[in-house]
């Protein structure tokens, strides 16, 4: 019997393949450009060729013409049908300026790329054509793309209602007063006058971020009966439904909004609500028909996917031995515009301050952040949410303070980092278990440092420079409520409702709306080792606001902490009453402990002779509810919803190993080797995969991808020629290792992973580049990392020394 | 962001100058050029039609002309939308010096590409700039240095003055516009 019951285990951290895998790689997958409804409409947006222009007026009149075109909308009839985007359930509870705009441009666009009109045609090819023949007379405005040029004073306003373009403004340390805050800023600055080494940089990190696979869309259908339907593009579909009732003023009964089951990707991109999203419906509701829109890869590169843009002016003390004592940092974002639903762009550097201290211990802080609205696409959220930047300036400080001290920059990581959890940082973040020396020890395991080091000495002798460089990162698992509702305005819990079918099948629905995360094999996997049953018998729905209960969405890495604790505990709530009944059925006077759910079946553990079929057990509760123990009904059914009382983390830590030409500035990773602490794994290769995205990811960004635009403000990169994204041959091979802690927080001691994941990176492939170039004592303080940068820095470097 | 060249004209300076500011001879040198008007002495109107790469700009715009110099050159600034496609932003000296019985045509121009005419990003865009200047010039030459009929030249030299007295036409500036800006988006891009 024992193996039998082992058996039941077996799905935990197995290595499954994709539930979804078949039918994506066969061409069955269903994305909403798949969704056609009869007699569906097309839409194409006219978006502003200026960064920042007065609308002087608007010529439709040869585009209507047009046969085929059915009708125009521009921003003045948005603006008298519907609400503006500033609403209350877009906005977070942050003291922030928030721009108030409309889901068409008003009286100026401000930025390359604002949707100034939509056209709706019978054909997108049509609608395609009509859109050039919207004529839009612009009157040129001075633009402002600097984010500290649009923060000094005088600078041309992005938004004119706004006193100035300082968006939001926040001290991250010292508590809550002015007077408080400058207390502590003259302690930490007691610690930099007396402090044995200080290291001072100004680092920059570009605009780069994440394109998904599959861009954006939107369909939208609208009947008296059922109201708006509204198949979107999205990473959280119940929060886009309650933007839409707000907005669009539709009595919330009326609204349906599903995300497609597939979705070629989300990273963050899919998670503010846009005002796309608002145009469609509105349109729909108007003409009566369905509209689609699916965004061109031109108009995703122009408006999502821009993130990071920081400066970030980080200053470390330490003492001679290496111990880290403080922290200031002065940092200032490029939020673009700051118009879009639920992050406006500066909610993203605002927790990339909250995450600068990482994983060591600080005696003080003073960290202070400055957003800046300019002339540029919003800032979306990207994988890394905020701290790319951040993580950046104090992985590669901690490596100068290394060279200062002249010791190993592993060995201060590992001095100073947080020796035991749960910890609460300088800046509140509150990291509630896991036990990072130790993930650190495993990745010391993977290299033999010394070694190393004379293989670097014997390399430099003939003339070849290697390095080695090191970093790790603290990353969110999954947001509680105490964190998103100030952060977002919403909820934390993770949401599920499990449905057990009388033929002894298991359907799961969840709020969340993944974009190619796996959850359903995840989930099938948990659900398949509670109930002893294959995963092959489980079906998981997301994404449809009318069969799922409500969840805040895909994001921040929900999945494995949050989503698969609710679907847990709705579980166990149906297993307690199947064993409830089962007992009763028996003769027996058990509890649900004393039963074992293998194999497909219900064992009683006392007496393994006597079970029943799984389908047998369940299908009795739910066609046949009669002799029910006292009290007991028919149904398996239960909803559940799982909150974490404290966010909770994950951890990583990285090491590679390059090789530079100083000829050229060229560098080769030869080796990325990493240690995680993801908890306990639901599916291997899904964690796996989650990492090696991550860290391509992570390298795409730093080295190769970076949004352009000029002082004028236009943005040079809407294409894949221009938009450079690292592919297979660029990036190195991933050796992942795992030093694992299950989570105490989580039923099953899972993390959620892999959000934050890519932030580590480029600390750690920068430091190895330093390293090989310490002879010419070169530190790289800018990102991206492109050879012809080292190059100049090398020949500079030289030019010193001679 | 600048973009210096210099062509040999195989006519005297004058008769450059004057075909440098002759409508009919512009606009047929100006690949793609649709119209020319001239508003006033120092103010033009043109339209031009080019294919780049995967785009078909129809660019009308205006032009207005400062440092007038004849025959020696004059400065020009100019502005052209095309709507979705973009819009270009030049300024222009352009100085013309005897080189025995030719002519040395001198430019040095500054531009602006935007929208999508300034995405298509380098390659397409010097490659389209290159094969308008060419076009451009192998045009204007024919036009200016190849000998014409008698009366047709009689006809040419007494309207010429009247012309080259009034400012230069924009047509000029409709193929810096068109050609030399993008040539120098490329550049920009490139560089």
């Amino acid at each position: 019997m024992d193996i039998t019951v082992q058996d039941s285990k077996r799905w935990m951290g197995a290595r499954l393949e994709r539930k979804e895998d078949l039918r994506l790689v066969s061409g069955q997958g269903k994305y909403l450009a798949d969704l056609v409804l009869p007699g569906m409409l097309h839409a194409v947006f006219v978006r502003s060729e200026y960064a920042h222009a007065r609308i002087t007026g608007i010529d439709a009149s040869a585009a209507r013409a047009l046969p085929g075109v059915v009708d125009v909308i521009t921003g003045e009839e948005i603006r008298a049908h519907v609400k503006s985007m500033r609403q209350p359930v877009l906005l977070p509870n942050l003291p922030a300026k928030y721009p108030d705009y409309h889901a068409l441009a008003v009286d100026k666009v401000k930025f390359h790329g604002d949707p100034v009109a939509v056209v709706i045609a019978r054909d997108k090819y049509l609608a395609e054509d009509a859109a050039e023949l919207v004529v839009v007379d612009y009157e040129e405005l001075p633009v402002v793309v600097d984010a500290e040029q649009a923060l000094a004073p005088g600078a041309t306003k992005v938004h004119d209602a706004e006193a100035d373009n300082e968006m939001f403004a926040m001290s991250f340390t010292g508590g809550a007063t002015p007077e408080e805050q400058a207390q502590n800023g003259s302690e930490v600055q007691r610690i930099f006058d007396t402090a044995e080494i200080v290291v001072s940089n100004r680092f920059r990190v570009h605009r780069t971020g994440i394109t998904p696979m599959e861009p954006r869309g939107v369909l939208c259908d609208w009947s008296l009966a059922d109201g708006l339907t509204a198949w979107i593009t999205t990473q959280r579909p119940h929060i886009d439904r309650l933007a839409l009732i707000d907005i669009l003023d539709i009595p919330g009964e009326r609204v349906r909004v599903i995300a497609p089951r597939d979705q070629g990707g989300g990273f963050g991109v899919k998670a503010p609500f846009y005002r796309e999203n608002v145009v469609i419906a509105y349109a729909a509701r108007k003409l009566g028909r369905p509209v689609r829109w699916i965004e061109s890869r031109y108009e995703g590169l122009m408006n999502v996917g821009q993130e990071r843009d920081q400066i970030n002016d980080l200053e470390v003390a330490a003492t001679r031995d290496g111990k880290l004592l403080a922290l200031r940092n002065r940092g200032i974002a490029n939020n673009g515009t700051g118009q879009t639903g639920v992050y406006w762009g500066f909610v993203m550097p605002f927790l990339g301050q909250v995450e600068l201290p990482n994983a060591y211990t600080w005696e003080k802080g003073d960290i202070k952040l400055r957003v800046a609205t300019t002339n540029k696409a919003c800032l979306t959220p990207s994988r890394a949410f905020g701290h790319f930047p951040t993580r950046f300036a104090l992985e590669r400080s901690i490596d100068m303070v290394a060279r200062r001290c002249g010791l190993e920059p592993a060995e201060v990581r590992r001095r100073n980092m947080v020796p035991k959890l749960p910890y609460t940082t300088i800046t509140g973040e509150y990291y509630d278990s896991g036990d990072f020396l130790k993930v650190w020890d495993n990745l010391m395991r993977q290299v033999d440092l010394p070694a190393f080091r004379r293989e670097q000495a014997a390399a430099r002798a003939q003339g070849r420079y290697l390095g080695i460089g090191f970093s790790c990162g603290v990353e969110l698992s999954g947001v509680a409520s105490e964190l998103l509702v100030p952060m977002e305005n919403q909820p934390g819990y993770g949401a599920a409702t499990v449905r057990v079918d009388p033929r002894g099948k298991v359907l799961i629905f969840g709020g969340d709306a993944p974009g190619g995360q796996g959850h359903e094999t995840t989930v099938a996997q948990v659900v398949a080792s509670i109930f002893g049953i294959d995963p092959a018998d489980t079906l998981v729905t997301t994404g449809d606001t009318g069969s799922t209960p409500f969840g805040a969405g895909t994001i921040g890495a929900r999945a494995g902490s949050y989503f698969v604790s609710a679907v847990h505990k709705a579980c166990a709530e149906l297993k307690e009453k199947i064993t409830h009944v089962l007992a009763h059925d028996l003769g027996v006077r058990a509890t649900a402990e004393e039963f074992a759910f293998s194999n497909g079946e219900v064992i009683y553990l006392r007496d393994p002779s006597r079970r029943k079929t799984f389908r047998e057990i369940v299908e009795r509760i739910i066609m046949f509810p009669v002799n029910l123990p006292e009290g007991e009904v028919g149904g398996l059914e239960s909803t559940a919803f799982f909150e974490a009382a404290k966010p909770m983390i994950c951890f990583n830590a990285d090491f590679c190993i390059v090789e530079v030409k100083p000829a050229t500035g060229e560098f080769t990773i030869k080796r990325w080797a990493t240690s995680e602490d993801v908890g306990n794994v639901i599916n291997q290769n899904i964690v796996d995969g989650q990492m090696h995205g991550a860290i391509v990811q992570g390298l795409s960004n730093a080295i190769f991808e970076e949004f352009i635009y000029t002082d004028e403000g236009q943005q040079l990169t809407a294409d894949f020629e221009h938009y450079k994204m690292a592919t297979a041959a660029d990036v190195p091979d991933i050796e992942l290792s795992y030093a694992s802690t299950p989570c105490p927080h989580t039923p099953l001691g899972t993390r959620g992973i892999g959000e934050g994941r890519p932030s580590s990176v480029p600390g750690a492939l920068c430091n190895a580049i330093c390293d090989a170039l310490s002879p010419f004592g070169i530190e790289i303080t800018e990102l991206p990392l492109r050879p012809s940068a080292l190059w100049t820095k090398i020949r500079d470097a030289r030019a010193t020394q001679r | 962001m600048e973009l210096k060249d210099e062509i040999r004209i195989n006519a005297p300076r004058a008769q450059v100058y004057a075909a440098l500011n002759d409508p009919d001879i512009l606009r047929q040198s100006i690949p793609g050029c649709e119209s020319l008007q001239k508003n006033s002495d120092t103010e033009f109107e043109a339209t031009v039609t080019s294919k780049v790469g995967p785009l078909t700009a129809k660019l009308k715009g205006a032009v207005t002309l400062s440092d007038l110099d004849p025959p020696a050159g004059y400065t020009l600034a100019g502005e052209g939308k095309g709507g979705p496609a973009g819009f270009a932003k030049v300024k222009a000296r352009v100085a013309l010096a005897d080189e025995g019985a030719a002519t040395l045509l001198r430019y040095e121009v500054k531009a602006e590409v935007g929208g999508k005419l300034g995405q298509l990003g380098g390659a397409i865009i010097d490659r389209t700039a290159r094969k308008l200047a060419g076009e451009f010039f192998q045009q204007f030459e024919s036009l200016v240095s190849v000998p014409v009929p008698a009366e047709e030249a009689a006809g040419a030299a007494a309207a010429m003055p009247a012309r080259a007295a009034s400012a230069v036409s924009t047509a000029a500036v409709w193929y810096f516009i068109a050609a030399i800006a993008l040539a120098l988006a490329a550049w920009i891009l490139l560089t």
